[in-house]
């Protein structure tokens, strides 16, 4: 039980440069279409542990550039898999941490981002349609890294998110739908790009974020549902966006998280005794980071990037972290 | 991945062994729709691997929309409208088929929209063809011009209920529940859909998805009605909420929804009626985190009422707000040790008040 009482950074770190060599499981193929964002988590969740470069960066960013799909302007999850704003996103994010935007067609993907948006203000994900805020979220991030949100609509666009805005203070995926944590992240961060945060009703949706978290110190994404670790992220980002983490138990959140590690293989599961992945592996870590964890590299809660990267480019929001303990 | 146990290195590698031949044909799937997507081929032998291939992961978001380029540019134009019908129904049973394994990949959800949306608007004249009658099932909606789409998007209403009634809090299933009201050719009462919650909310009083469901009904309602109706309304809701409490004061779906209720809390004879009600609930469960939660927040709501109030008319004594301050203090106090793990806010609300203290 010592053992779970700490982050074991080296074993997450070999569990991440290992994720590739699983190619004779099943599992493996069968998540092909969230390459690209898996590559997104592997990464940040190195940066933030300080091992940056545990994976290759010139055949990361040859693996980015073999996702561009050509016919659309943007990028797709796998080589050879169509473009959609998800994968985009993180190809744009993968390639600013490794400080190569340089070999990206920017006018090109920007007008793929903005061919998106819909009368209403929403985004779709691609030229199908699907409309969620996430997808909104990613365009804004997106144009923001890039340095292009000038070209946004911004009233359209926040005026869609307010919309989607619940008495409970939290936001749905769509006009109507039900808070949920993970929304809630994605519309506050993406408010917090726009400098557009005065319309979130924040004591009420900080209230409501806080209730999030168990007795068993885990936190959920909707009243009456169970503890998960990816929450860690969502519901903590948003609370830092709010400067309100200090109205949860870190110490017991931070417990959850690391009980939920897989002492043996690394890597961080949903919860304690699961199958780890790389998803709630970074947001375990993302959530550390943010509690304040020693050893950790600062995490950005409004664009989930080390902080140093968004500082360099001049892009940080007033977020407030738990301060770094030695 | 949620909910799936840890195995240990040997069960990883027994199922390793156990799927190789299941790999192998997924990853010649793969190959072989990838390269028949990039030469164009829009035939019926493509359609068909994608079929299987949606049948093995329908996360495979390009080959949905492979499938949809398909019927796009060479099934629908050869197609009539009844062939559009039928396989559009087809491609609802399949999507059906997936969503019972798969309740939460959005890519099935997705491209059950798009099959919906599309479905032709009916047969338009009565019958003539025998095959085409029996396609209908039934007798008489063959006559109407847009039969099928009426048809099928009140299918869809019991479909999403199935899928409710697995897993209740699914929100994928709600979102398209809204959906599905919002554009069907043939309108519900929202009066039905309000019946509809309170059969979710009867079955499981911590189905918070059911009370926002409702939330939004009554708000859609409430555009409309008089303030009498509003207010009789409100009434029936508050009695529903309270019994809730009682029977469970630690569900939190039920005080989110009395909060709802409450609102703004312009209404100060409700404040101070549903306070008492909480205050006796709190008499008889000491340690309700949320009764006194809400207890606060309904002190702090009579509060601003009352110095609003008192700025008109001068009238409200200072020893009653006061008195209002301090039970808000004591209950906070209360709060940090029975809810310590966020003391943090109930602190900072504390110093909030004691600061705005006349
Ligand atoms: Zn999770």
């Amino acid at each position: 039980m010592s053992q779970d009482s700490k982050l074991l950074i080296p074993l997450h770190v070999s569990y991440v440069q290992s994720l590739g060599e699983n190619k004779d499981d099943l599992t493996y193929h069968l998540t092909a279409h969230l390459r690209m964002n898996a590559i997104y988590w592997g990464l940040t969740a190195l940066c933030v542990m300080g091992h940056k470069d545990a994976l290759n960066r010139e055949e990361m960013i040859d693996f980015v550039m073999s996702c561009w799909d050509e016919e659309a302007g943007a990028f797709g999850a796998h080589p050879d898999h169509d473009a959609h704003i998800l994968a985009t996103l993180s190809a744009i994010q993968i390639l600013v941490m490794q400080d190569a935007l340089d070999r990206l067609d920017i006018p090109r993907v920007v007008k793929f981002i903005l061919s998106l948006q819909q009368p209403s203000g929403v985004f779709a994900g691609d030229a199908f349609g699907e409309i969620d805020t996430r997808f909104t979220y990613c365009a804004i991030n997106a144009l923001s890294l890039l340095g292009r949100l000038s070209e946004l609509d911004v009233n359209k666009t926040v005026d869609y998110f307010s919309k989607c805005r619940n008495f409970d203070g939290g936001f749905g995926s769509t006009i109507g739908a039900e808070s949920h944590a993970a929304q809630v992240w994605v519309c506050v961060a993406a408010l917090a790009i726009l400098d557009r945060l005065d319309i979130v009703d924040q004591e009420t949706l900080a209230w409501w974020l806080a209730e999030r978290q168990l007795s068993n110190g885990g936190l959920n994404g909707r009243p009456e549902k169970l503890e998960d670790v990816c929450y860690s992220h969502w519901v903590l980002s948003s609370l830092a966006i709010l400067r309100k983490l200090s109205w949860i138990d870190s110490e017991k959140l931070e417990a959850f998280i690391l009980s939920a590690q897989d002492s043996e293989g690394g890597g961080i599961a949903d919860r304690p005794g699961d199958m780890v992945d790389v998803f709630h592996t970074v947001f375990g870590v993302a959530g550390l980071s943010l509690l304040g964890y020693p050893g950790l590299v600062d995490l950005d809660p409004v664009y989930c990037m080390p902080a140093g990267v968004i500082e360099d480019l001049g892009l940080r929001k007033d977020w407030q972290a738990l301060p770094r303990r030695t | 991945m949620h909910n799936v146990k840890r195995q240990s290195r040997s069960a990883i590698e027994a199922r390793k062994a156990r799927e190789k031949s299941q790999l192998d044909t997924f990853l010649a799937l793969t190959d072989d729709v990838l390269r028949r997507k990039k030469s164009q081929d829009y035939s019926q032998e493509a359609f068909d691997v994608t079929t299987r291939i949606v049948r093995i992961n329908p996360e495979f978001y390009t080959v949905w929309n492979y499938r949809r380029n398909i019927l796009i540019k060479n099934v629908f134009p050869s197609s009539s409208p009844e062939e559009i019908f039928n396989l559009l129904v087809s491609e609802l049973m399949l999507t059906m088929q997936a969503l019972q394994a798969h309740p939460k990949v959005y890519w099935i959800w997705n491209h059950r929209r798009w099959c919906l949306e599309r479905i032709p608007d009916g047969p338009g004249v009565p019958a003539e063809h025998d095959h085409e009658a029996d396609a209908q099932g039934n007798d008489s909606p063959a006559a109407d011009p847009a039969g099928w789409r009426k048809r099928c998007w009140s299918e869809e209403m019991r479909a999403v209920e199935k899928m409710l009634d697995k897993d209740a809090r699914n929100f994928h299933a709600w979102s398209y529940r809204r959906y599905v009201l919002a554009n069907s050719p043939t309108s519900r009462p929202l009066s039905s859909e309000l019946a509809y919650t309170m059969r979710k909310i009867e079955s499981n009083f911590s189905n918070f998805s059911a009370w926002h469901q409702r939330s939004k009904i009554y708000s859609k309602l409430w555009e409309d009605a008089s303030s009498e109706e509003v207010r009789k309304a409100k009434e029936t809701e508050f009695e529903l909420v309270r019994n809730a409490m009682y029977t469970d004061p630690d569900d939190q779906s039920v005080w989110m929804y009395h909060r709802w209720l409450i609102g703004p809390g312009h209404d100060t004879e409700i404040l101070n009626r549903e306070s008492s009600v909480i205050q006796e609930l709190l008499d008889e469960q000491p340690d309700s985190k949320w009764c006194m939660e809400s207890l606060v927040h309904y002190k702090r709501l009579l509060l601003k009422n009352r110095r609003h109030e008192g700025q008109e008319s001068s009238a409200v004594p200072e020893s009653s707000l006061d008195a209002l301050v301090d039970e808000c203090l004591s209950l906070l106090t209360q709060l940090q040790t029975v809810d310590s793990a966020r003391r943090k806010r109930y602190a900072d609300i504390a110093n909030d008040i004691a600061s705005d203290r006349p």
